[in-house]
């Protein structure tokens, strides 16, 4: 049975031991920025001297190169190339594949906007992986972000899995009474809707019960809630918060003074 | 005044034509260990719900008579002020888990966060009732990687943790080992020694009969039988009225009508029966 749930690994390092608000506001300044930017080579840049050096200092650099091998190249290649192949600008033809033609503009444009998503979401694999998420919400709750918003947040993050988990049982189930999940796309999806059923109205009924449990537990209660976990917030932590927000600010304004 | 004090209480579901409970009358003194039996759909969760305020605060629907538990009237509080007095466990431990946690350490901690306890004794509360469950063992792990029974376990312990005055349990064993069981029921009579009043639904009665101090056995909603487990329990009116009994009643019970089993009252456990066919 695997235990990891979460994406989170917990190590030792100065990453880990920042403010998961400087984290969060970590990540959202590198993808303000690099949509911002006016300069061309900004998202690129960022990947480079930002995103991966920062994976390096966080100890996940390993697990955050898997991750974006197979998980974010994969889409963001993918993008690149309807970009690249469907925008229609520019005159400078360089390739042609039947009728798409692929100019330097299009080539260009796809480029950047490829890397942007690529800063985006290897920016959040980065959160994920060097933030604990409970600690990111209890962090939230505790600056006023509403509890029961962080909680359909944090337990959509762990209930996803377990998802999956169930409709894994529940198609070995079906299988070994003869469902058939192996040959062609149609056939399966017809042959799959009986799984439906068991996913979504257990899960209606399991929510009803969940919010009991959860109620028992004093989850409505209007005493003002503590937090198990000490989450520390130096002073160190908000100067890095101070300057992230200047930069973004520096980028948006020099992106509205150019345009 | 009982500690709890239902009067004259009946209940219906939004959706349900007749009433799931009815004319419910039932006191029962503070530090009491009362387990609830009776069929499938005598309504036993449904009285679990009403003592933990989630009928009619939850599940809506009509309710008359009057709930009192603790000193707080039903109809006169909120849900909110009612949980922290009464605790309830129930029996999937699957949908228990808030899901909001990923270790049991922090599972348990999560209804002292709700109701505000200090960090520090949010420590020490939570290591104690992991030592009391047995289950420090377990503290590390993800609350989603345990055995059905030690999911119980958590489940139980993180209602523990929060110190109810009373400790309503629907099946909190169903998906323990005996062992497990023994040691749930030994923990939950100390709880009750220690003055924490108990209702819980059970279907094992060898072992109500040795832990609970009084048995209500309920059936279409309506309180059949109530008084000590070896009365209740060896009670003909239970064997036909489709209750789980005891094999060892049920055999003392063929053994008499033979002439075989001599003493009055008939047994619950084996070792009552081994006393009984032994000493006659
Ligand atoms: N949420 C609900 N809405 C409508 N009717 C309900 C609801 N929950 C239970 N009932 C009905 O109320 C009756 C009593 O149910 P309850 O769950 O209290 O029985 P029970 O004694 O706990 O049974 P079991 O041994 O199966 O757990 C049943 O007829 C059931 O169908
Ligand atoms: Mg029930």
């Amino acid at each position: 049975m695997h235990e990891r749930l979460s994406f989170y690994i917990k190590r030792n390092s100065v990453i880990h031991h920042l403010n998961p608000l400087t984290k969060l506001t970590l990540v959202l300044a590198l993808i303000l920025i690099a949509f911002t930017s006016p300069w061309y080579w900004t998202p690129h840049l960022l990947v480079l001297i930002a995103i991966i050096p920062l994976s390096f200092l966080g100890k996940v650099a390993p697990e955050f190169f898997k991750t974006a091998l197979r998980l974010i190249l994969p889409a963001a290649g993918f993008l690149f190339l309807m970009q690249a192949f469907f925008q229609p600008v520019g005159e400078t033809v360089i390739f042609k594949f039947y009728f798409l033609d692929m100019t330097q503009e299009s080539l260009m444009f796809a480029f950047r906007n490829a890397t942007r998503v690529i800063v985006m979401v290897s920016a959040f694999t980065f959160l994920l992986l060097t933030t604990h998420p409970s600690e990111l919400m209890s962090d939230l709750t505790r600056r006023g972000l509403p509890g029961q918003f962080a909680y359909v947040i944090i337990s959509t993050l762990q209930i996803l899995p377990q998802m999956q988990a169930k409709a894994q049982t529940i198609i070995s189930a079906q299988r070994s009474r003869g469902l058939d999940t192996e040959s062609s796309f149609i056939r399966r999806m017809g042959s799959l809707t009986p799984l439906i059923g068991p996913l979504v109205f257990g899960s209606l009924a399991e929510v009803e019960e969940r919010a009991i449990a959860i109620e028992a537990r004093g989850f409505t209660s209007k005493k003002v809630k503590t937090s198990l976990h000490e989450i520390p917030d130096p002073s160190s932590d908000k100067l890095i918060r101070w300057v992230l927000i200047i930069l973004v600010i520096i980028s948006i304004a020099l992106k509205l003074w150019l345009s | 005044m009982a500690f709890i004090n239902l009067q004259n209480v009946t209940y219906k579901y939004p959706l349900t034509k007749t009433p799931v409970l009815q004319n419910i009358n039932l006191q029962i003194n503070e530090g009491e260990f009362v387990a609830v039996i009776g069929p499938n759909g005598a309504g036993k969760s449904t009285l679990c719900y009403t003592l933990a305020g989630f009928v009619p605060h939850f599940f809506k629907g009509e309710i008359s008579g009057t709930v009192e538990v603790a000193g707080m009237e039903s109809s006169k509080s909120t849900l909110d002020e009612w949980v922290l007095n009464v605790g309830l466990a129930f029996q999937n431990p699957f949908n228990q888990i808030s899901g909001a946690k990923y270790t049991v350490f922090e599972e348990i901690a999560f209804g002292l966060e709700n109701t505000g306890v200090p960090r520090d004794e949010m420590k020490t509360r939570v290591e104690e009732a992991l030592k009391l469950t047995d289950i420090s063992n377990l503290a590390d792990r993800s609350p989603y990687s345990l055995s059905g029974g030690q999911q119980q376990r958590v489940a139980l312990t993180s209602i523990l943790v929060m110190q109810p005055k009373l400790l309503v349990l629907d099946e909190p064993t169903s998906q323990m080992d005996p062992i497990g069981t023994r040691e749930v029921f030994g923990v939950i009579r100390k709880m009750a020694e220690d003055g924490m009043t108990v209702v819980m639904v059970e279907h094992k009665v060898e072992w109500i009969a040795n832990f609970a101090d009084r048995v209500i056995a309920l059936k279409d909603g309506q309180i059949l039988l109530e008084g000590k487990p070896s009365e209740v329990l060896t009670s003909d009116v239970l064997a036909e009225n489709g209750f789980g009994i005891s094999r060892y009643t049920s055999t003392a019970r063929e053994a008499k009508k033979q002439g075989l089993w001599k003493k009055e009252n008939l047994p619950v456990t084996l070792d009552e029966a081994v006393e009984g066919f032994s000493n006659w």
